[in-house]
C-alpha cells in the first residue's frame, strides 16, 4: 500500500537485494520467536518484549554508556561493536565500531553476527529495529530516567549477557556509595542549583533526565526539575529570573573546552556572582552508567563540600 | 502587458510611499512595545512601558533582574527578528524583480544555504574570530546567488524555471555539505548546528548585534534607490537596456546587496525560511508592485513578520522554546499556499 507506484518498490527491491535479505523480507516474525533458539523472554524499557538466546556471547552496543555497563558488569570480551563515542573503558575504543550513535551502519551490525543490540532511548529509529528482527537480531532499548533507572540498566545488560551476580554486586556497591552521600547529606541545605548542558543555546536538564534525580540526590534543588522533556531548550529570560544559587556544567570529558563558562542571561546569577559555578566531567553526567554515581559523588561534594569535611 | 499600462499602474506618488511607510512604522512600533511585553517571564506591563518609552534610561520601578530581562534579553532579541526580517524580505522582494520570478527567494535560491556554508566554515577555521562569521556568510551567500545565476542561464537566457532548478540543485548540493560537515564536528556542537540551522535568534545579546540591523537598513535603503532600474528590468532586460537602465551594474548591486542581507542574517540567526517569498507577495497584493514602494514595505512587513513569529516561538511552550524558522515555515507555507490560490 505504502509503495503503491512502481518505483518505490523498485528500489525497494533493489535495496533488499543490495542487502542480500530478500529472503530475510519472506521470513514471517514467527521465525524471530522460535522458541528453540531463543528461550529468555525480557521486558526492555520501551515496554517491548525481546526474545533472547540461552547463552549471548556476541552483543553489539549503540551508546557509550551502555559499552560502560558491558564491561563493568564484566562482558567487555563479548562486545563485538560499538560506537565512535564509546571512550571508556579503554578497551572499547579497540572494539569494532559500527557508526556513531545516531548513525549506525547496519551491514555492519548484521555482518558482525551479533545476537544482541543495546540501544539507549526509544528514540532510535523503528525501522532499523524492525531489520534488525529480521535477521534473528534481538534488539533491547534501554531508557533510564533516574539512578535507579541506571541500576536497572545495568541488572537487565547483566542478566541479558549471563552475568547477572556480577550485576547484581555492582548495583549493591553502586547503591551503597549513592546511600553514603545520601547520609552524609542529612544535615546539608538544599541549593537552588541551574544545570547547564549548554550555553548558546541554552540546554538545560528537565523533568525526564536522569540527571535531574542526581542532582536531587546530591542536595540540589534544579531550577528546571519541572520542565517537560529530558533535554530542553531553555528560555534565557527564564534562566535569569530563576537566579540559581549554584551552577553546574558538565564539561571537561568527551566535551573537551566546550561549555566552560556560564551563559550571558546567568552571568549576573547569585551562583556566578559567588563563585558558585562547578565544572563535573561531562562524560559522568550525560551517560546514565556506572559512573553516574561519580557524578553524583562530585556534585555532592562540589555543592556541600563541608558535608564530606569529616 | 504593455508599456504604457505599466505606467499608468505604477505611477505612484511619493506621497503614497510616505504614507505606507509610516502607517507601516507605527505598526512595527506597536509590534515591538507588545512583543516587549511578552515572554516565559513575566514583567509589570506599565512599569515596562514606562522603561521602554525612557528607552532604559530609567529604572521605572522595575527590580535589576526585571529590567536585565527586558534590556539584556528580550529587547536584542527582537531588534535581531528585525533585522532578519527585514533583511529576508528585502532580499526576497529584490530577487523577485529581477529575476522576474515570483518563487525566487533566498532559501529557494540556495543563497541561505550558501551563507549557513559560509558561517559553518568560520566556526570550523576560525572559532574564535566573531567577525569572521557574518564575512563568509556574505562570501558564501554570493558564491551561491553567483553559481545559481550562471546554472540558469542558458543560451535563451535564465527562464525562470532554469532559474528555480538551478536553485533547487544548488539548495540540495549545499545541504549535503552542511551534513557532511556536520559530520566532521564533533557530538556536542551538532546540537546547537540543527538547531541554529532551523533559524535560532536566542543568541541577539552580542557585540555584532548591530552588525545585522545596520545591514538591514543599509541594503534596505541601497535597493529601494535601485528601485526604479527594478521596475524597468521588470518589462525585461533588453527593453530595460534601450530605456537607459545599465542592466550589468544593477544586476551586480542587487546581487551584492541581497548577499550581504542573506549573509548577516544568517550569521546571526541560521536559515529563517518563508520570510523572503511570502513577506514580498503580501505586500505587493496590499501595496502593489511599485518596487519604490514595495522594498521599502516589505523590510518593514518582514521585520513585523519575524517578530511575530518569534514571540510565537519563544512563549508557546515557555520556558521552553520552539526555533523560529519552524514557526515561519509553520504560518509561512498555509499563507503562501492561500495566497498562490488566490492568485
Amino acid at each position: 500500500m505504502f509503495f503503491s507506484s512502481s518505483r518505490p518498490s523498485k528500489t525497494v527491491a533493489l535495496l533488499l537485494l543490495t542487502l542480500m535479505s530478500a529472503s530475510a523480507c519472506s521470513r514471517s516474525s514467527a521465525v524471530l520467536n522460535n522458541p528453540s533458539t531463543h528461550t529468555r523472554r525480557m521486558l526492555d524499557d520501551a515496554g517491548r518484549e525481546v526474545f533472547l538466546p540461552d547463552r549471548v556471547d556476541r552483543v553489539i552496543s549503540l551508546a557509550p554508556n551502555l559499552t560502560e555497563i558491558v564491561f563493568a558488569v564484566g562482558a567487555g570480551r563479548r562486545l563485538v561493536g560499538d560506537t565512535t563515542y564509546c571512550d571508556y573503558p579503554i578497551e572499547a575504543k579497540t572494539i569494532e565500531k559500527v557508526g556513531d550513535t545516531q548513525h549506525p551502519n547496519l551491514e555492519r551490525i548484521i555482518a558482525l553476527r551479533p545476537q544482541v543490540v543495546l540501544v539507549s532511548t526509544a528514540s532510535q529509529l523503528e525501522v532499523f529495529t524492525e531489520q534488525l528482527r529480521n535477521h534473528d537480531i534481538a534488539v533491547f532499548i534501554t531508557d533510564p530516567h533516574d539512578l535507579e533507572g541506571v541500576f536497572r540498566s545495568i541488572e537487565q545488560v547483566g542478566e541479558i549477557v549471563g552475568n547477572a551476580e556480577q550485576a547484581t554486586a555492582l548495583v549493591s556497591m553502586l547503591r551503597g556509595r549513592a546511600a553514603a552521600v545520601d547520609n552524609a547529606l542529612k544535615q546539608s541545605p538544599r541549593i537552588r542549583t541551574f544545570y547547564q548542558l549548554s550555553a548558546e543555546p541554552l540546554y538545560t536538564a528537565g523533568h525526564d533526565s536522569f540527571v535531574t534525580d542526581l542532582l536531587k540526590r546530591a542536595g540540589a534543588d534544579s531550577v528546571t526539575a519541572n520542565v517537560p522533556g529530558a533535554w530542553p531548550k531553555y528560555s534565557a529570560e527564564s534562566a535569569l529570573a530563576a537566579r540559581p544559587d549554584a551552577i553546574i556544567l558538565p564539561t571537561g570529558g568527551s566535551m573537551g573546552e566546550g561549555n566552560g563558562t556560564v551563559a550571558k542571561a546567568l552571568a549576573a546569577s547569585p551562583a556566578a556572582k559567588t563563585g558558585r559555578v562547578y565544572k563535573i566531567n561531562d562524560d559522568h553526567l550525560v551517560r546514565p552508567g556506572p559512573r553516574a554515581v561519580d557524578g553524583l559523588e562530585e556534585m555532592a561534594r562540589a555543592l556541600h563540600p563541608e558535608a564530606f569535611k569529616r | 502587458m504593455t508599456s504604457s499600462r505599466q505606467g499608468n499602474r505604477n505611477r505612484v506618488t511619493l506621497r503614497r510611499t510616505l504614507i505606507t511607510l509610516l502607517v507601516l512604522l507605527v505598526a512595527l512600533v506597536i509590534v515591538v512595545g507588545a512583543a516587549s511585553l511578552l515572554g516565559s517571564e513575566r514583567l509589570p506591563v506599565s512599569n515596562s512601558l514606562c522603561a521602554l518609552t525612557t528607552l532604559g534610561t530609567r529604572q521605572c520601578g522595575l527590580t535589576s533582574d526585571q529590567f536585565d530581562i527586558l534590556f539584556q534579553i528580550r529587547l536584542p532579541r527582537i531588534l535581531l527578528a528585525a533585522a532578519v526580517g527585514g533583511s529576508l524580505a528585502t532580499a526576497g522582494a529584490s530577487y523577485q524583480a529581477l529575476l522576474r520570478n515570483p518563487l525566487a527567494e533566498p532559501y529557494l535560491l540556495g543563497v541561505s544555504n550558501g551563507a549557513a556554508v559560509g558561517t559553518m566554515l568560520a566556526l570550523l577555521f576560525f572559532g574564535s574570530l566573531e567577525w569572521s562569521r557574518p564575512l563568509m556568510a556574505f562570501a558564501g551567500a554570493l558564491v551561491a546567488t553567483l553559481a545559481v545565476y550562471r546554472l540558469a542561464r542558458g543560451r535563451v537566457g535564465a527562464t525562470p524555471e532554469r532559474l528555480i532548478l538551478a536553485g533547487v540543485i544548488v539548495t540540495t548540493f549545499l545541504s549535503s555539505v552542511i551534513v557532511f560537515v556536520t559530520t566532521l564536528m564533533d557530538a556536542t556542537r551538532i546540537r546547537s548546528f540543527t538547531f541554529w540551522l532551523l533559524g535560532d535568534l536566542s543568541g541577539a545579546n552580542t557585540s555584532l548585534l548591530p552588525v545585522p540591523i545596520a545591514v538591514a537598513i543599509i541594503g534596505a535603503i541601497i535597493l529601494t534607490l535601485n528601485a526604479r532600474s527594478l521596475n524597468l528590468l521588470m518589462l525585461g532586460e533588453r527593453d530595460a537596456f534601450d530605456l537607459g537602465v545599465e542592466v550589468g551594474r544593477v544586476r551586480m548591486t542587487i546581487f551584492l546587496v541581497a548577499s550581504l542581507l542573506v549573509g548577516s542574517s544568517v550569521a546571526a540567526s541560521g536559515s529563517v525560511g518563508y520570510v523572503g517569498l511570502v513577506v514580498p507577495h503580501l505586500t505587493r497584493l496590499s501595496v502593489g508592485s511599485d518596487n519604490r514602494i514595495t522594498i521599502p514595505s516589505a523590510t518593514i512587513g518582514g521585520a513585523l513578520f519575524v517578530i511575530i513569529a518569534d514571540t510565537i516561538a519563544r512563549t508557546v511552550i515557555a520556558p521552553r522554546e520552539l526555533p523560529v524558522g519552524a514557526i515561519t515555515a509553520l504560518i509561512g507555507a498555509p499563507l503562501f499556499i492561500y495566497l498562490l490560490k488566490r492568485v
